[in-house]
């Protein structure tokens, strides 16, 4: 292939050309290109990040204050927490999937401050996976979750299938542009029943459980909830959890100072 | 006895189908690829199901360290925790800087932080700018501002990569007055706004604007002011809360309430 080969043509004339074959070595024009190519994997990111769009409000606390006592009596209120390993340092992670163990605790409605009953339930993160008989559920908190958001749900589904299927949708077909819009105004449609969360991240909790919690938000089609940090009475009502169950002992993250971040000014 | 003959073979072997392979190869890597943008620390974010890309213009990364995983003994681990800084990339791909809009943002932050602080006013000559202009990815307070820009590029990432240094960070705060006090960090979010807003309020403001550096900035204020995509934040998945909850504190405060989560993607298991 590398070679040109010259061949005499028709006559044969006198003082015509030798034969020549041109071979050229690519050899070393290979070892280059693998230098480059090493170099060009070695330096690049194939995968480009992904983002999350969160909207937080501005710190105006009057109105903040208003908004969530009116919301606390429906709401479900996520508080998370997360495992820490022997050391305290590293979160610990699940034997089986290797993944962080998140802890939730969660409760819905206004909490029971007379500590009478404690109506807390402890839930992970599990996502998807397969009941006793082998059938698809889901588990953890997303069942929860699920069955709290049934009537978004019902309609997200059904607008799924068609997708699914490539179906058609008023005369056309179906496109991804198309169900994520149906989707979205499926999950803020004001006339279903829809759920309020509020995700409340404990002082232990990592930043991947936040991003975990927000996760089920968009896979449960949840569109109203809200990012807080624990009240008193949160934390008093996880202490009595521990208390009522001492065998579900955690181990916590070094306490952070205060002001950790802000000692090098 | 007649010796037994070894054929001659040649050991040519035909690199030329090789070398078609490796040049596409090398096509394919050069066309897809995005270089690494060089950042202080390395930090794994956690993964959602979330879809969004990263916006490729104008992005404002706010960058927060995470516990250093490979303390020695003696060391304490948590000093290297929370370490802000910031990068600003932009122009056409991720791969050209955006000098224009960080010269701009320099200059909105130092003359905030002057008004801020007239009695510790700091001031950088050219030079130090056009420093500024060039370094992707900078954490540092504004008392040690010149200090660092005056240093070599070696020993600019040197001394950035050293996260227990006590210059090494943007310092925060829980200041909630977006008027006084403002923390360093909250002066960097304040000259990211104020650039932001140059563009929309007064279009005539920079006559030696070209016109690409003009649609840069309404770029940056569309993404900003509009839709709320010009700041991501990209922390480990470790990290405590707390710790990034800080500093989405002091971006609500700076009224830059909406921003983006950087996470890698996993697929929603069904």
């Amino acid at each position: 292939m590398a070679e040109v080969q010259e061949k005499e043509g028709g006559k044969k004339k006198k003082g015509a050309q030798k034969k020549m074959t041109i071979r050229v070595d690519f050899t070393p024009m290979v070892d280059m290109n693998m230098l480059l190519i090493t170099f060009f994997m070695l330096c690049t990111t194939m995968i480009k990040s992904q983002t999350l769009q969160i909207t937080l409000p501005t710190n105006e606390k009057l109105e903040k204050e208003q908004q969530n006592q009116a919301k606390q009596s429906e709401a479900i209120t996520l508080i998370l927490d997360t495992e820490y390993k022997e050391d305290g340092l590293t979160p610990a992670a699940d034997p089986e999937s290797g993944k962080t163990i998140h802890n939730i605790y969660w409760y819905k409605g206004l909490p029971d401050t007379t500590f009478q009953t404690n109506l807390i339930a402890k839930e992970r993160f599990i996502g998807d996976g397969r009941d006793a008989n082998g059938v698809k559920a889901q588990q953890g908190i997303r069942k929860i979750l699920r069955a709290q958001n049934t009537e978004v749900l019902a309609k997200y589904d059904e607008y799924k299938e068609i997708w699914r299927n490539k179906g058609d949708w008023q005369g056309k077909k179906m496109t991804k542009e198309v169900f994520d819009s149906l989707a979205k105004a499926n999950a803020g449609d004001t006339l279903l029943t829809r759920p309020v969360v509020i995700i409340k991240p404990g002082p232990n909790a990592t930043y991947e459980s936040l991003i975990n919690a927000l996760d089920e938000m968009q896979i449960n089609q949840i569109a109203r909830y809200s990012i807080q940090l624990p009240t008193h009475v949160d934390t008093l009502m996880l202490e009595d959890y521990q208390r009522r169950h001492p065998s579900e002992h955690v181990i916590n993250a070094p306490v952070r100072s205060e002001n950790a971040t802000s000692s090098n000014k | 006895m007649g010796k037994v003959k070894v054929k001659k073979k040649s050991t040519f072997i035909d690199m030329t189908a090789m070398s078609d392979v490796t040049v596409l190869l090398l096509t394919f890597f050069m066309l897809t690829s995005t270089f690494l943008q060089k950042e202080p620390t390395i930090v794994y974010t956690p993964s959602s199901v979330s879809e969004e890309k990263v916006p490729v213009n104008n992005l404002i990364t706010v960058l927060i360290s995470s516990a250093d995983k490979a303390a020695k003994e003696g060391e304490d681990p948590l000093a290297t925790e929370g370490k802000i800084f910031i990068s600003f990339s932009g122009g056409l791909d991720s791969t050209q800087a955006a000098p224009y809009i960080r010269r701009k943002v320099l200059d909105n932050a130092v003359q905030v932080y002057n008004e801020q602080h007239p009695k510790d006013q700091i001031s950088l000559n050219d030079a130090q700018k056009k420093v500024f202009a060039e370094t992707n990815m900078l954490g540092t307070n504004f008392k040690h501002l010149p200090t660092l820009l005056s240093m070599s590029m070696g020993d600019i990432d040197k001394e950035q990569g050293d996260l227990r240094n006590p210059n090494t960070g943007i310092p925060i705060n829980d200041n909630k007055n977006k008027d006084a006090n403002l923390n360093d960090f909250q002066v960097w979010c304040r000259a990211i706004y104020l650039t932001a807003k140059q563009m929309h309020d007064d279009k005539a403001l920079d006559a030696s604007m070209t016109a690409e550096e003009a649609k840069m900035l309404e770029d940056l204020y569309n993404a900003i002011v509009k839709e709320g995509k010009g700041i991501a934040i990209k922390a480990d998945k470790d990290t405590p809360f707390t710790t990034v909850n800080q500093v989405f504190d002091n971006l609500q405060t700076m009224a830059l309430n909406k921003f983006s989560l950087m996470t890698a993607l996993t697929s929603e298991d069904e």
